[in-house]
């Protein structure tokens, strides 16, 4: 990767790339952003079908306990996949569960999923607090493109790689799942298969995205930008590439913002992509008004 | 009625639901190539019933199918809530199970053409590209007709397929459902419409939680205690 980033630092010194990209770590966090926004993108627009946006957030809440259980277990400071992963799937396992065998709905349980997961984590984190300076965890929490190493891009290429591989193996089904889960079922789909399916790749999206969006504001790029793209979109396929299209516009310029600034790399992406929700709120209502006055 | 063994038979199928029963000991047999109406007041366990024959609930009792062609079963239930800002387009519904590659990259050429074939059957061309969320009840109906028609199916199951249509479009199903018949489907239907039960039921189940009466149409909605179930009925007769 040396080679590389030293290929990408001589096009930038040359003046063929911005001059930021001399530094490895943000032609780093830059890939990352490649990645991650195909990938959250992708999702964001079944998460929000699939009416799951709650449900990303207390996974996001999860990971800070993941986090906290990982480093009291032993797991080194700069990668704690072990505890986020473990304690995070536990979390999904435990909210689908009881979620398809309760009578409560959805959000209530959620919500109880998500108290549990931040009560425990602020109890573990003041136990962290005697061991750790707890400020070196904020990188998970806010995300930082300073902590992002090698190793975490390559692990985020190949949860990817198999993320995009599940998701478009059963797309339609998800779908039609989402859709109307009766007509799913008598068309051959397995409901609980793809419910469960389909919340192990998000929680494996997240906890992946952890080190550079942060745990506190990675729901919101698996919302944002299908919210945003519902007010562009007029049909399947282009509210998919319009998600990807804004969470690849949030996190370009997040990225370019958070180094110019030097503000946390999550809290500027999520920055950017409400502030892009909001301009195509705008224009989509003002694109209404114009057809019908048009119409008039 | 044909002397043929059914397509379907219920055998003391019962369903109970946190305690409550919202079926009971219900036997009952689907001819193959008939139109089979479920009546019965609110909340009968008419939709309960369909559900315990798609599996979409658990049950007590046994359900066989002696399927002779496909076995491929149809579907449209009685409520479809479509999210109002769901960009998602009639024809990207119904090529979901038409097509193997994923909506979202593109419909195929070929899962296009049977959209449009499907459109056309049910009386509904032209809106290919009009969002679910936009459409009116009777259009979102047909186009769930539509999804339920391809493959033919052997066993068309519809729950107030008619709920929302207008008069035409109730007529065109009736002729729909009637040519599928001749084609050698089943249809097990539940409706409300008494009137619609006399033109094109070979056979009525009438249910409340467990079964009142079955029979020809004329046979079963002539009983003085189906009279009392079905306040439609009662107005009917009380006008003369």
């Amino acid at each position: 990767m040396n080679t590389f980033y030293g290929w990408v630092g001589a096009l930038a010194a040359s003046g063929w790339l911005p001059a930021d990209f001399q530094y490895p770590f943000l032609t780093r966090g830059f890939l990352c952003v490649l990645i991650l926004s195909p990938l959250l993108g992708g999702l964001s627009h079944l998460v929000v079908t699939r009416r799951m946006a709650f449900f990303s957030a207390a996974l996001g809440q999860a990971a800070i306990t993941g986090v906290a259980i990982g480093l009291l277990l032993g797991e080194p400071l700069n990668a704690p996949y072990g505890g986020m992963f473990g304690f995070c799937l536990l979390t999904t396992l435990g909210m689908v569960y009881v979620k398809r065998h309760s009578a409560l709905p959805p959000d209530t349980l959620i919500g109880v999923f998500h108290a549990l997961s931040l009560g425990l984590g602020l109890c573990l984190l003041v136990a962290l607090a005697r061991q750790f300076n707890v400020h070196q965890v904020e990188s998970v929490l806010f995300g930082s493109l300073l902590t992002v190493t090698d190793a975490d891009l390559l692990l985020l290429v190949g949860v990817a790689v198999i993320v995009a591989v599940l998701v478009f193996r059963q797309y339609n089904s998800l779908l039609l799942d989402s859709l109307s889960p009766p007509i799913a079922t008598v068309a051959g789909a397995q409901s609980a298969f793809l419910e469960y399916l389909f919340a192990m790749i998000l929680t494996l999206s997240i906890v992946v995205s952890l080190k550079v969006i942060g745990a506190l504001l990675v729901e919101a790029l698996v919302v944002v930008p299908a919210a945003a793209a519902r007010n562009l979109a007029g049909s399947a396929r282009s509210y998919f590439l319009w998600s990807i299209t804004v969470a690849f516009l949030a996190s370009a310029g997040g990225l370019g913002i958070s180094t110019k600034l030097l503000v946390p790399t999550g809290g500027a992406v999520v920055l950017a992509a409400t502030a892009i929700f909001f301009v195509t709120l705008a224009g989509s209502a003002l694109l209404r008004r114009k057809q019908q006055q048009t119409g008039r | 009625m044909n002397d043929e063994p059914p397509l379907i038979e219920l055998v003391d199928v019962s369903v109970r639901v946190r305690g409550e029963h919202l079926l009971t000991g219900v036997s009952m047999s689907v001819a193959p190539k008939s139109i089979h109406l479920i009546v019965g007041p609110n909340g009968a366990g008419k939709t309960t019933l369909l559900a315990s024959l798609l599996a979409l609930v658990v049950f007590d009792g046994q359900i066989i199918a002696h399927w002779r062609g496909s076995g491929e079963i149809g579907y449209v239930p009685q409520s479809f809530a479509v999210d109002p800002s769901l960009p998602v387009t009639v024809q990207d519904f119904l090529a979901l199970t038409r097509q193997r590659r994923p909506v979202c990259l593109g419909l195929t050429a070929s899962a296009r053409r049977r959209v449009t074939e499907l459109l056309h059957e049910v009386g509904l061309q032209g809106l290919e590209r009009r969002p679910l969320s936009v459409l009116s009840g009777g259009e979102l109906r047909r186009v769930l007709l539509a999804h339920a028609l391809d493959p033919i199916p052997e066993l068309l199951v519809l729950d107030e397929p008619a709920s929302g249509l207008d008069e035409g479009g109730v007529r065109q199903l009736e002729e729909l459902l009637q040519t599928l018949r001749s084609g050698g489907t089943t249809v097990l239907m539940v409706s409300h419409d008494l009137d619609q039960v006399r033109r094109i039921a070979d056979h009525v189940t009438v249910l409340d939680r467990s079964i009142v009466t079955q029979g020809s149409a004329e046979e079963a909605l002539a009983l003085d205690r189906v009279l009392a179930l079905l306040p439609s009925e009662r107005n009917r007769r009380a006008r003369g």
